[in-house]
């Protein structure tokens, strides 16, 4: 198993857990959510094939490298169009987690000087080579699995958890499926898009067990992210709340160890988990961006860019509260399902052309 | 030119931690923390509820480790009896701590309490994890009480419902964000466990309330308590009391499983087979009773239990309450869109059927 690629869509997995898709699902639980996990699953497995194949038949480069030599307009509409969604995928990523630390963390902190903090250490990581980008995403992870494995274990063996509210979701599952439903769902498993620029790091193929583990692991995210706070606040009471699972890491409690409350635990390895998926969203984009650049002007362009993102994220923390980010991330995820299954296809047709 | 840049951004870094430590952090003696919350029914004016908060006070020395202060006000909601607390103390409330939340019963009992509830839940600084109950005769009275045992303010409420101290089946814990579920799921009703106050400085906990959706309509005794515990296959240590003829003899459990299934046959009353099973040992009997004719015992208890059961389960069902989630079952195990309406006409008509299975392994260490 290649581990960098299973950071990619780990990283994507962890990070919606908790912040747009369980309460998005949940939501709909009872009109079509449960169809809708079940046809993301093979769904989301098959374009992580798709790209991922098509990718790697491509070793070590991104897709600057592998555009290097195509005509100029097409290098820009292609790499204009897509950094602006990894842009924005970061950016909704990193707003909603903001307004999760400033509830539960620090209300009386403005939430601009969080930004702040949050965007110095962005900054510094994105603007590193690929690969170290991709260090920093392991030691992160390494860090934070094991605890966050632990809080899900603890969330599933304890007694709380009712099954019987679980189950009740579940007989729902002949309910047509709901489209917002299944693009939050499937947004889960879109990790793998990042491979446009990590490709870089990645040696070889990816075998087939790769896409085993996304699968196994992609079912066992999505029962964790829709489920699990069902069976905490119930089949009809998990909708009132607004962030689902930090309202279940605090209704878990860990009697013997240090710190009793588990929202604590859980928020602050979160922010390390946030960290570097927004990271490694806006690695992407500054790369694509940068490679529209011609090579004397690389370097005072990129500052711009760098504030070009933190003067949008400052406005954005501005003008946007929750409830607006949640309505706009809902039209987001659609737009992206829209989009993402054009752009895998026809990247995996044009390279399956180019290389015979 | 690449360390010079760096150096830039870890500077930049730390300014900006200079920035995070002056507006939201206020020191430990600047605040109260809220360890108890107790609601009563208003007594001195038109107002609905008296609020009650029992407050640690922290000072830097070790002695009186115990001293509280219990600050109250009335007020039509809780957020307005907050706000009026606030101005009787000089040091701002921290609710990071409040840990339990005492209604009285007459406020249990009169409807639309749900309100008061969802105010601790939208809040962000009161833990899901605090404990609900009911006080009697009033929420003020059991958040004046000191054992003397007690080492921290309310750790004897704490480690009673916790279960971290005393292990018993009477007292049966809700966490406030259990009680939320079951005041909106439908097919599961709220409950919670009576605190009452004992002689001087005491407390005790051996009953339960059983509500609907807004108020608490039933009381239940110690024993009906105890089987409810068992239905709920929360705590195994108990003592289960059988008379046999004249013979009295309690058995101590150690493990208490129980198991039901909603059976709907076509054309005929549906039921609920309850299967119980209960291992343990005698512990004290009021004549002599040897190893061997144990299974006779055995059969008695398990006689008694599966009717003691029964009566429980009739006794919600007359008062068409559902704390054991029977309707939850029904819509877990059910797919058609309305199984909820159906369930409402099907609980009332209900038979149960216990079967009980009791193993006494020995009489102790003597025959």
């Amino acid at each position: 198993m290649n581990r960098y690629f299973l950071y990619l869509v780990l990283i994507n997995m962890f990070i919606n857990a908790i912040i747009f898709v369980p309460s998005i699902l949940i939501k709909y639980s009872f009109d079509g959510a449960v169809a809708s996990v079940l046809l993301s699953i093979p769904y989301g497995v098959l374009m992580t094939f798709l790209y991922s194949k098509a990718i790697t038949k491509y070793p070590e480069k991104g897709l600057p490298e592998i555009l290097a030599n195509t005509t100029k307009w097409m290098k820009i509409l292609h790499i204009w169009f897509i950094q602006l969604a990894f842009f924005t995928a970061g950016l909704i990523t990193l707003l909603g987690f903001l307004d999760i630390i400033s509830r539960f963390v620090n209300p009386e902190e403005p939430r601009l000087i969080l930004l702040v903090m949050y965007l110095a250490a962005i900054f510094l990581v994105i603007g590193m080579p690929t690969q170290r980008v991709m260090y920093f995403a392991e030691i992160v992870l390494f860090f934070s699995i094991p605890f966050l494995g632990f809080i899900i274990f603890k969330a599933f063996s304890s007694k709380d958890l009712s099954w019987d509210s679980i189950w009740e979701v579940t007989t729902h599952v002949f309910d047509w499926p709901s489209l917002k439903a299944f693009a939050a769902s499937s947004y889960v498993f879109s990790g793998y898009i990042n491979l446009i620029i990590f490709n870089r790091v990645i040696k070889g193929k990816l075998k087939i067990w790769n896409y085993v583990f996304v699968f196994i692991v992609g079912i066992l995210n999505l029962f964790t992210t829709f489920l699990i706070p069902i069976g905490y606040h119930g089949a009809d009471g998990a909708k009132e709340y607004l962030f689902p699972w930090i309202s279940t890491a605090d209704s878990l409690r860990l009697v013997y160890s240090p710190v009793e409350r588990v929202i604590f635990l859980f928020i602050m390895l979160y922010m390390g988990v946030t960290l570097i998926s927004v990271s490694v969203h806006w690695h992407v984009a500054l790369e694509l961006v940068k490679s529209t650049f011609n090579e004397k002007a690389k370097e005072k362009k990129k500052w711009l860019v760098l504030m070009a993102i933190a003067i949008c994220s400052a406005i954005m923390v501005q003008q946007i509260n929750t409830l607006q980010l949640n309505q706009l991330t809902e039209y987001w995820m659609i737009l992206r399902l829209a989009v993402e299954p054009i752009y895998v296809l026809s990247f995996y047709f044009w390279a399956g052309r180019k290389i015979s | 030119m690449i360390f010079s840049r760096k150096r830039h951004w870890f500077i930049l870094i730390l300014s900006a931690s200079l920035i995070l430590n002056g507006c939201g952090y206020k020191d430990i003696d600047k605040r109260f923390f809220v360890l108890a919350i107790g609601i009563d029914p208003a007594k001195h004016s038109t107002k609905r509820y008296l609020v009650s908060l029992k407050m640690a006070i922290t000072r830097a020395s070790r002695e009186k480790p115990t001293d509280t202060i219990i600050v109250s006000a009335e007020a039509d909601s809780m957020g307005e009896a907050v706000r009026t607390i606030k101005t009787k103390v000089e040091r701002e409330l921290d609710f990071s701590h409040a840990k339990v939340i005492i209604l009285v019963d007459k406020v249990a009992k009169s409807g639309g309490n749900s309100g008061i509830i969802y105010w601790f839940t939208r809040r962000r600084d009161i833990q899901e994890v605090a404990w609900v109950a009911i006080g009697k005769p009033s929420a003020v009275r059991i958040l004046h009480i000191m054992p003397k045992s007690e080492r921290l303010p309310t750790n004897s409420l704490l480690l009673a419902l916790g279960e971290d101290g005393s292990e018993t089946p009477y007292i049966i814990p809700v966490y406030l964000f259990e009680l939320k579920k079951r005041l909106i799921e439908r097919g599961l009703d709220p409950l919670l466990p009576i605190i009452e106050v004992e002689g001087k400085n005491l407390f005790q906990i051996n009953s339960a309330g059983v509500g609907n959706k807004s108020k608490i309509k039933l009381i239940l005794s110690q024993e009906e308590t105890k089987m409810v515990n068992y239905m709920l296959n929360m705590e195994s240590k108990s003592a289960q009391w059988v008379e046999r003829g004249k013979v009295k003899y309690i058995i101590d459990t150690q493990k208490v499983k129980t198991d039901y299934k909603i059976i709907t046959p076509k054309g005929k009353k549906p039921y609920i087979l309850m299967k119980v099973s209960l291992k343990g040992r005698l512990e004290e009997t009021s004549r002599r009773i040897t190893n061997g004719e144990l299974s006779k015992y055995e059969e008695t208890a398990e006689k008694q239990l599966s009717n003691e059961m029964k009566a429980v389960l009739i006794k919600l069902q007359k008062a068409n309450l559902d704390p054991l989630g029977f309707g939850l079952r029904y819509r877990a195990r059910h797919l058609n869109k309305d199984d909820w309406e159906k369930w409402k006409k099907i609980y009332p008509t209900l038979d149960f059927k216990v079967k009980a299975k009791v193993q006494i392994s020995d009489t102790g260490l003597i025959e």
